[in-house]
């Protein structure tokens, strides 16, 4: 296998596509200006969303079986408060 | 209703063209994507709902994280797929015009320089890098192999303990500085080994540890144009470079190949 292929098959992780689609990217002026909080900002509130998910996950599973329309019902909850703060 | 139009980005215009990208769901996930034609240049976009992309509403859906990672990840994966098939210049995410006559404006007043752009970037990747570093196993290599701190933490074990606790400090603030120096110096060097192999570069700045969420510390961030037939020899030198110094707790990422995201520079 050649070395393109073997990198081209890596994943990428989120920190790689908001360093490159938040952060770069030709800024010609849409007709829109929207403004996206600094790239830190959106991958730390990020990382704290997702691993309050997994702390849930694990949870659930010690307690009882996960199913996922339970999961379901949990992610919204939990989307439910994130929003309000 | 009124109708947004959000720009993906600008590609080249093929002979007797059909949309290759018709298949593809945009942003919204109902409208697909779409070209639009301007002589040598076409646009690729989606149509989008002003209730769901207006101004307003946009403002308050980007501070909302888990709508901003979706919609990233979207404009990415849909630039890639465009990518796959024909050189873009990649535009910023959430480039969105009210009305065709304005996304016809703005190609109008670049026109030339976007097909030049588009000349240049023909027959070229980018690619990203960032290189980490374990940080404790690093300041022992330093110590070790500084002669300056060998000699002075030696002298430092015959002093009075409250010397001790001083000199202490001050050398592991040396060796601090030393390890930074070592992290710049190391990583610029490799660089400009890659450097050789492009035809452009950026350096960026660092991300620390809480966005990153590694345990090892961003000490490289860069990006590189490179063409074609040297992508294999860039790559190789990444290989080589993790081989070498991967078990003195330096990690390579190397990604790609992205569209032209940092070299896509238009006035």
């Amino acid at each position: 296998m050649s070395h393109r292929e073997t990198y081209q098959n890596k994943e990428i992780g989120l920190i790689d596509i908001l360093d490159t689609v938040l952060d770069k990217g030709v800024a010609i002026k849409g007709d829109l200006i929207i403004s996206i909080a600094g790239i830190d900002l959106v991958y730390l509130d990020l990382r704290v969303l997702i691993s309050a998910v997994e702390t849930l996950v694990q949870s659930n599973m010690d307690s009882d079986s996960l199913t996922s329309k339970r999961f379901d019902q949990e992610k919204e909850d939990l989307t439910h408060v994130t929003e309000q703060s | 209703m009124s109708q947004l139009f959000y720009l993906y980005g600008m590609i080249q215009t093929r002979e007797n063209q059909t949309n290759p990208f018709s298949e593809l769901k945009g942003i919204d996930g109902e409208h697909r994507l779409d070209l639009l034609e301007y002589g040598e240049l076409s646009a690729v976009f989606c149509h989008v709902d002003e209730e769901e992309f207006g101004e307003e509403v946009l403002e308050e859906k980007t501070n909302q994280m888990e709508w901003v990672k979706d919609k990233a990840f979207h404009h990415h994966e849909m630039l890639m797929k465009i990518h796959e098939q024909a050189t873009i210049i990649p535009m910023k995410f959430c480039t969105i015009y009210k009305t065709e006559q304005n996304l016809r404006t703005m190609i109008d007043s670049h026109q030339q320089q976007m097909v030049d752009l588009l000349k240049q970037l023909d027959g070229k990747e980018e690619w990203n890098l960032k290189i980490y570093c374990d940080r404790d196993k690093l300041s022992e290599q330093v110590s070790e192999h500084n002669l300056n701190i060998k000699k002075k933490k030696e002298e430092i074990a015959q002093m009075s303990k409250g010397r001790q606790y001083l000199e202490s400090r001050k050398i592991d603030q040396y060796i601090d500085q030393e390890v930074e120096k070592e992290q710049e110096e190391f990583s610029s060097e490799f660089h400009d080994k890659l450097d050789e192999f492009s035809v452009n570069s950026t350096v960026k700045k660092n991300w620390n540890r809480d966005v990153t969420g590694k345990d090892e510390e961003m000490c490289w961030n860069s990006a590189y144009l490179v063409p074609l037939d040297k992508v294999e020899n860039f790559l190789e030198l990444v290989t080589e470079a993790e081989k070498a110094h991967g078990q003195s707790g330096w990690i390579f990422e190397a990604t790609g190949p992205w569209p032209a995201y940092h070299f896509a520079n238009l006035s």
